[in-house]
């Protein structure tokens, strides 16, 4: 039931935040561009006006000598100086045109984004929550001894799930775009079995939510090189050199293709002379506000890096006490409230960057730096891969928040935000690499 | 999450700077993280040293870069992911793809069109370049 009020709780801010930033001052936002647009277009059709009057006396005056004097040149040097205020004004307004589409675009995509992320987050915290009320508190034993731990069949159901989403996802797809009514062919059949996959990862969700919030024995690896560690955290460990290879993947193609473009980087290094690639960085790393959103979207993930890390230690700290400052005292009264709250704010932050994420992608295709080339493709791959991870991580912290708030972590069982902060220091560790290599070089 | 005392050259200056201002090392480390991140970010947005005439290049700015993303990757790495309290086998665990990644950079140099003839001469003792130019 609790997780069923903060799922409705969750989507109705969610469509509160869509209300009013994208349907309110979107909407403002999306009459300022209008009158843009519309003023753009009155200074542009006078520019060319003023164009085609000074070309009209610039022929008069050439065709009578050229002569510097007398009225022809005088109404040739007013032409002139005419339509160039005339192109200045259009300049201007083309300006005014291409900041007021960005700021529609601003807080219209940020809108949409916290909508979309927040019922994502009610769906899971919904379903998830429901296969855990379902779920007998007490599980039969067999005889065994009850500290020993059983294994759990989620992580494999999981990861059957996810295999059979992927398979019939190409069909999923297809069956979307001709159900709304595009020029596709239905395929039922990947429709159904990326739905079985979906259907498989959210029970193994929810019995993995229902396994780890009773609690367990910490499993111990007995046989070298791990031998005496806990098996969880060696788990977590092999799983980030994959996640490593993966970055490392896209990292070394965008540098093997950078080195091959000749980009506005390269041509002042003196490796080139035209430009024949225009990258991501070239469009943000010029100006302060291009660059805002992954400047603070840096600060964001290294901030919560620190609050992850402020969660564990309030979480494994026996003799934790309120602060002495009045405000931090209010916002982490007890030890137990302190890790629900750094982790609530881990989440805030990490919701943020992603917000900031779509807002700036906006921002770029806007621009016309788009996946159909190769800077975009890779560029919007390796961030969005990203950007993917971030919002899973997202996901298991509203879980830990969850787990926070009712059954609470302490010393015992502190290990589960240790070794989720593996993954999320992990997620900020890589955009240590992405943020120079496609923001600023 | 224990109170360690770090030691070491490294982990130990930041252990140093933690006593020096009563805070803990993820304090310090945190600290130190946001500072690099103002600094890559004003090396590539300045074109100039602010208050001088000197010119920031291009290979100033890629040295900042590299140079900040290993200092920042090791504060991430040693304290935030605790590898320099755990048993060394993390650290190897952690250690093991970076031999992928450098192999993947090995061939980049490879396939890239100026690694074999454009390198500079330090990286190039006295090979014998005749089967790349005949």
């Amino acid at each position: 039931m609790r997780t069923v009020v903060i799922a409705v709780g969750l989507l109705v801010v969610g469509v509160l935040a869509y209300g009013v930033m994208a349907g309110g001052i979107g909407s403002m936002m999306h009459q300022d561009w209008d009158d843009a647009n519309e003023e753009y277009e009155a200074a542009k059709n006078a520019a060319d006006l003023a164009l085609e009057e000074f070309k009209f006396a610039e022929s008069r005056w050439e065709n009578n000598g050229s002569q510097e004097e007398g009225a022809l040149y005088e109404e040739y040097l007013e032409s002139k100086a005419a339509s160039d205020e005339a192109t200045q004004v259009a300049d201007d307004a083309h300006h005014h045109q291409v900041d007021a589409h960005l700021s529609y675009l601003t807080w219209s995509t940020a809108g949409k984004t916290i909508m979309v992320m927040f019922i994502v987050y009610a769906a899971f915290y919904g379903v998830a929550g429901f296969f855990n009320s379902i779920k007998p508190d007490e599980e039969e034993h067999h005889g065994d001894d009850h500290e020993e731990h059983h294994g759990s069949a989620s992580p494999i159901m999981m990861a059957g799930g996810i295999l059979f989403f992927m398979m019939g996802f190409p069909g999923f797809v297809t069956t979307c775009k001709a159900w709304l009514g595009l020029d596709y062919d239905a395929d039922l059949s990947g429709f159904a079995l990326s739905g079985f996959g979906t259907i498989l990862l959210i029970m193994g969700i929810g019995n993995w939510w229902n396994e780890d919030l009773k609690g367990h024995p910490e499993q111990v690896a007995t046989s070298h090189p791990f031998e005496g560690q806990d098996i969880r955290k060696a788990g977590m460990w092999i799983f980030l050199i994959s996640e490593m290879m993966v970055f490392a993947s896209f990292f070394s193609s965008y540098l093997r293709m950078r080195t091959g473009w000749c980009t506005q980087w390269a041509v002042d290094a003196g490796k080139c002379s035209v430009v024949d690639t225009t990258t991501a960085s070239d469009l943000l790393r010029n100006d302060i506000m291009t660059l805002l959103p992954g400047a603070i979207n840096t600060f964001a993930l290294i901030i919560s890096s620190y609050t992850i890390v402020l969660a564990l230690k309030a979480a494994k700290d026996v003799n934790w006490e309120p602060s002495k400052n009045a405000l931090l005292a209010k916002l982490f009264p007890s030890r137990k409230k302190a890790v629900r709250n750094y982790l609530l704010i881990t989440i805030a932050l990490g919701s943020l960057f992603i917000v900031l994420k779509l807002v700036e992608w906006s921002h770029l295709i806007a621009e016309g730096f788009t996946i159909d080339s190769q800077a975009g493709s890779i560029f919007y791959v390796a961030t969005g891969a990203h950007g993917l991870h971030v919002f899973i991580g997202l996901l298991v912290m509203l879980f830990m928040v969850f787990k926070a708030d009712t059954v609470g972590y302490d010393e015992n069982n502190g290990r589960g935000i240790e070794y989720f902060g593996l993954y999320w220091h992990f997620v900020d560790l890589a955009w240590v690499a992405i943020f120079p290599a496609f923001y600023l070089y | 999450m224990s109170e360690e005392i770090y030691t070491g050259p490294i982990a130990g200056l930041f252990q140093k700077m933690a006593d020096m201002i009563g805070k803990d090392v993820y304090y310090v480390n945190f600290l130190i993280l946001m500072f690099f991140t103002l600094f890559e970010v004003a090396a590539v947005f300045f074109d100039t040293i602010p208050g001088t005439d000197i010119v920031i290049t291009r290979g100033a700015v890629w040295a900042v870069l590299i140079i900040v993303g290993i200092i920042k990757g090791y504060g991430i790495a040693a304290f935030f992911m605790h590898l320099k309290g755990d048993p060394f086998i993390y650290t190897r665990t952690a250690l093991f793809p970076v031999l992928f990644v450098v192999l993947m950079i090995w061939g980049i140099g490879l396939s890239n069109p100026d690694g074999i003839d454009g390198l500079p001469s330090w990286c190039t003792p006295n090979w014998d370049y005749s089967y790349v130019t005949e």
